[in-house]
């Protein structure tokens, strides 16, 4: 122990004086920093984006209240249309009063973009079949989209390990080539850990920089209260592990014994095919072993639905009432009947085309998922999203409750629709409500066994090699 | 008299003439290369990867051509096919505009994953294009894929930085600059000879590629759709600004070898600006272009749009727009009942309605494009210093998958929105006599299915215009900055 601590802090007096490593760990620390406060900002207008879509849906439903207790009342000048009538429950269900179904940021949110920049976290949800609200997009410049935003993944997932490999790469090397190595073996009582605590001294002031920095980032930006969260937890075990991966990575090639220039490029090299060039590998095999299916098919669908219907309305009427009971024929009433046939027939075909999209793109998922093992930058990128709650899991779960909403919004309108009901006040009042979701689990413990696995063999490896080079 | 006395003296000798030094320095640096059996497995290894990224970008080409191509035949199948009703009817059922896949996009996709692929084209709105394609990609997807603009933009500069770090610094740790330089090589001739063999190496990098991307265009690219001539000379144009982009990078390379004390603090250089133009000054670039020329949200454009139509009439017959428009149309058909009007009213006042909106849309839909614009000019200012920011967009400008043709491709959907919306209207005013009129499957016949011819390459360079000088900027800094940097060679 005494061996490993004399390394240590031996090597850390000597890293103290580096000025390089100084200005490497300090840019490290800033990236972090800006990349949070970066991520705070965007997080504030998410928040605004709900904000005002929830303003909007109140204004709306407060409009129509208004509107409804004029009518009532008898105070009205003249009828409005039936797109306008507050009473009309087919038309009001199709958008007027229409409801959010909102994601609102969670208190990590500010870690990682995921996927909170392609899907609306604020959705009008209508009684119309879903591709009429579902893929309504925030406006971006696409370019800007495409080239991503500074967060946090990004820093860790990319730079980090940099800074790591620039530590780590020369210990023994950088000893040999200095004519210290030597020295330093013959010195130590013990030189194993001698050298251990050196290594040792060189990977812990990389990851407790970037720890450090990413506690004070989401302290200052996200509260003091999130740093007691699991999530933050979560977060601490994916910088740590993916921390250590990169440095046994580098221990490893070190132990080799060949030059410094030699580990240098290896180490780049590696860097390069696991952090950039295998994700994209991967995202590239899985798109083309399972092509996503187009979209487009879902909405030509509703739109397939909505010919037939006009072609055999009469038919479809028909086949409506003996379902539904008796109805009047002509009229505002046998056209809001017609109405509901064919969007019921749209409904049912593109859920449907959604489903067997959905069964698609779950395939081509599940295979970045298993290959995604090939790369612990993957792993590590999707488990800090699903801690900062932008990724797979949360939006897969904020459209199965949206799906189920939309049945009880549907239910509630077409209901009353049906059955010639007006819309009263007492309605308006118990719309049904989109509930919030709790605090997304983003489950990281796959990602921790496939990141650290890895991490255990070439820390052998590493170990190996070390004990080769002392007497 | 001894050999010694009768040899010429060493100053009088003639000196070779400059360019036979520079082609001696490029032949040596290129036997060097080729005889790195690590140098040439890095070639192998990236031309390996263009190729598999070649690849997938052709058969993920194909296969979205196909589905658009099907996607436009069933939607024109459903328009025709309507049954009888109101002309306004079908306007509302409406079409949907399918964005066609530049053939090119097989060699840099641009943003095309991050806009809509189709538009809907309906009575009384502009809508945007949706269906982003990669909102299904899942978060892996967002670290990117295979594609031959990525390994080109990303990988190939690496590649030449390898090549090129230990140039200068190598031989100055070897003794052989101190030599060379004490024997009377100019450091200039010096640097040209190494610069035109790290060219060379950068052309061997990128002539397979384009070699392949020629093949896979003339193959892949439908003639009968598209200019063959026109996909060539922006194949031709991409290979001449990748040549640049890596040129700069040669330039770079032989620089900082040149200042650097030894090989290793040039590599750590060389690497450290490699990252930085890579991954950090693409995403800083967009957080100040996001910052400084904000874009509203989707709810306060469509808010801002509502604004202003509702200042025009719609289908409200109580507004006071729509009772000055039918006086007006009274007065000027001379009657004073709209009974009495020779044409339909109802058609009128769509048609009315409809122009109306095509001022409101232009406004809006321009500015938000104009922001667009502003936001990618900010991008692209540093270009000359990070020479990716310029790059990205020249690549997708030149492959017909940047914003620029998005926005040309909606600005065609948006016109023929517009047809359909005259059309419609047109026969309603002069065909409905009563609310019972319906129209027939000639009129949906009639009215052309969508099609688009994207614009020519002039088009894709007016746009590129900053990138271009950005580019250049970087080969005349990075040149001047190499010729800087060997001017401090001294023999001694």
């Amino acid at each position: 122990m005494t061996s490993f601590l004399a390394g240590l802090r031996a090597e850390a007096l000597i890293l103290s004086r580096a000025r390089a490593v100084g200005v490497a760990l300090v840019a490290l620390a800033a990236a972090a920093l800006f990349a949070l406060y970066a991520g705070a900002t965007r997080v504030a207008t998410q928040q605004e984006i709900v904000a005002a879509a929830r303003a909007d849906e109140a204004q709306r439903i407060d409009g129509l209240k208004k509107t409804l207790l004029t009518l009532e009342s008898g105070a009205a000048q003249q009828e409005p249309p039936p797109y306008r009538d507050p009473r009309n429950a087919a038309f009001m269900g199709a958008g007027p009063a229409a409801r959010v179904a909102a994601l609102a940021p969670q208190p990590l949110a500010l870690v990682a973009v995921g996927q909170s920049d392609l899907m609306s976290s604020a959705i009008k949800v209508t009684s119309g079949s879903k591709d009429a609200f579902l893929f309504a997009d925030e406006i971006e410049n696409p370019a800007l989209l495409s080239s991503g935003a500074t967060d946090l993944a990004f820093i860790v997932v990319l730079v980090y390990p940099l800074v790591i490999l620039a530590l780590a790469f020369n210990l023994l090397s950088g000893e040999r080539e200095q004519g210290t190595l030597v020295m330093t073996l013959a010195a130590a009582r013990r030189p194993g850990a001698a050298l251990a605590g050196k290594l040792a001294a060189r990977l812990v002031a990389p990851i407790a920089v970037m720890f450090l920095a990413s506690a004070l980032g989401v302290g200052l930006f996200a509260g003091w209260d999130a740093l007691a969260s699991t999530g933050f937890m979560r977060l601490a075990a994916v910088i740590l592990v993916y921390g250590l991966f990169w440095a046994a990575l580098a221990a490893a090639v070190d132990g080799l014994g060949q030059s410094s220039a030699s580990n240098a490029l290896t180490l780049v090299g590696a860097w390069v095919v696991l952090a950039l060039l295998a994700p994209a590998a991967i995202n590239s095999v899985a798109a083309y072993a399972y092509p996503a299916p187009s979209r487009i098919d879902m909405t030509l669908a509703a739109r397939a639905a909505a010919t037939d219907a006009d072609k055999n309305r009469d038919a479809m009427l028909a086949r409506y009432v003996e379902e539904h009971g008796s109805a009047p024929r002509g009229g505002p009433r046998e056209g809001t009947l017609r109405r509901i046939a064919t969007q019921e027939a749209a409904f049912e075909r593109v859920e449907g085309v959604i489903a067997a999209h959905d069964a698609a793109l779950g395939r081509q998922r599940a295979l970045v998922d298993r290959l995604s093992y090939l790369s612990p930058t993957m792993l590590a990128y999707a488990a800090l999203a699903d801690v900062a709650g932008t990724g797979e899991a949360r939006y897969r779960d904020f459209q199965d409750r949206l799906g189920a909403f939309h049945l009880d919004w549907r239910a509630f309108f077409l209901s009353r629709a049906k059955a010639g009901q007006a819309m009263t006040a007492q309605d308006y009042d118990s719309l049904p409500r989109f509930a919030a979701d709790g605090e997304a689990e983003g489950g990281v413990t796959a990602a921790l066994l496939g990141m650290g696995l890895p991490t255990l063999l070439l820390a052998l490896f590493a170990w190996r090699g070390f004990r080769r080079v002392a007497p | 008299m001894s050999d010694l006395a009768l040899s010429p003296a060493a100053a009088s000798a003639r000196a070779p003439g400059r360019f036979k030094v520079i082609r001696a320095v490029a032949a040596k640096e290129w036997l060097e290369m080729r005889r790195d059996r690590r140098l040439v497995a890095l070639f192998a290894f990236a031309a390996l990867l263009m190729l598999a990224a070649l690849g997938f970008g052709a058969a993920e080409n194909a296969r979205l051509s196909r589905e658009r191509a099907a996607a436009a035949e069933a939607d024109r199948e459903l328009w025709t096919s309507q049954g009888a009703k109101n002309p306004h009817a079908a306007a509302h059922f409406g079409q949907y505009a399918f964005k066609p896949e530049s053939p090119l996009a097989l060699a840099d996709p641009g943003v095309d994953p991050y806009v809509g692929t189709a538009v809907w084209l309906e009575a009384h709105k502009q809508n945007e294009a949706q269906f982003r394609p990669a909102r299904d990609g899942g978060t892996a997807a967002r670290l990117g894929g295979l594609s031959l603009a990525f390994i080109l933009q990303v990988i190939a500069p690496l590649v030449v930085l390898l090549t090129g770090f230990a140039s200068f610094a190598g031989e100055r740790e070897s003794g052989a600059l101190k030599q060379l330089l004490s024997l009377g090589a100019r450091p200039g001739d010096l640097l040209a000879g190494k610069a035109l063999a790290l060219f060379g190496a950068a052309a061997a990098l990128l002539a397979p590629a384009f070699i392949c991307a020629f093949v896979a265009v003339a193959l892949l690219a439908d003639p009968s759709k598209l200019s063959l001539a026109d996909q060539f000379l922006r194949l031709a144009v991409l290979t001449l600004g990748y040549g640049v982009y890596l040129a700069g990078f040669a330039f770079l390379a032989l620089g900082v070898s040149a200042l650097a004390r030894d090989s290793r603090a040039a590599l750590v250089a060389l690497l450290a600006f490699w990252l930085v133009n890579a991954f950090v000054a693409p995403r800083l670039s967009a957080d100040l272009a996001r910052a400084l020329a904000p874009t509203p949200s989707a709810q306060e454009f469509r808010a801002a749009i509502a604004r202003d139509k509702a200042k025009t009439f719609g289908h409200d017959e109580t507004h006071p727009a729509f009772v000055a428009f039918r006086d007006e149309t009274l007065k000027k058909y001379g009657v004073s009942r709209v009974e009495d009007l020779p044409v339909s009213f109802r058609g009128l006042t769509l048609r009315r309605d409809d122009e109306n909106g095509y001022a409101i849309y232009d406004k809006h839909f321009g500015a938000l494009q104009a922001a667009f614009d502003r936001q990618d000019a900010l991008r692209t200012a540093a270009g000359f210093v990070f020479p990716l920011l310029a790059m990205q967009p020249f690549s997708m400008a030149l492959a017909g998958a940047d914003s620029r043709a998005q926005f040309d491709f909606a600005t065609a959907a948006e016109a023929h929105r517009r047809l359909i919306q005259n059309e419609v209207s047109d026969n309603i005013i002069h065909f409905q006599r009563d609310e019972s009129y319906v129209a027939g499957p000639e009129l949906w016949r009639r009215i052309a299915a969508f099609s688009y011819s994207s614009p020519k390459a002039g088009f894709a360079l007016a746009g590129a215009r900053e990138a271009i000088a950005g580019l250049l900027g970087w080969l005349a800094l990075t040149a001047v900055f190499a010729r800087v940097a060997v001017r401090r060679l001294r023999p001694l």
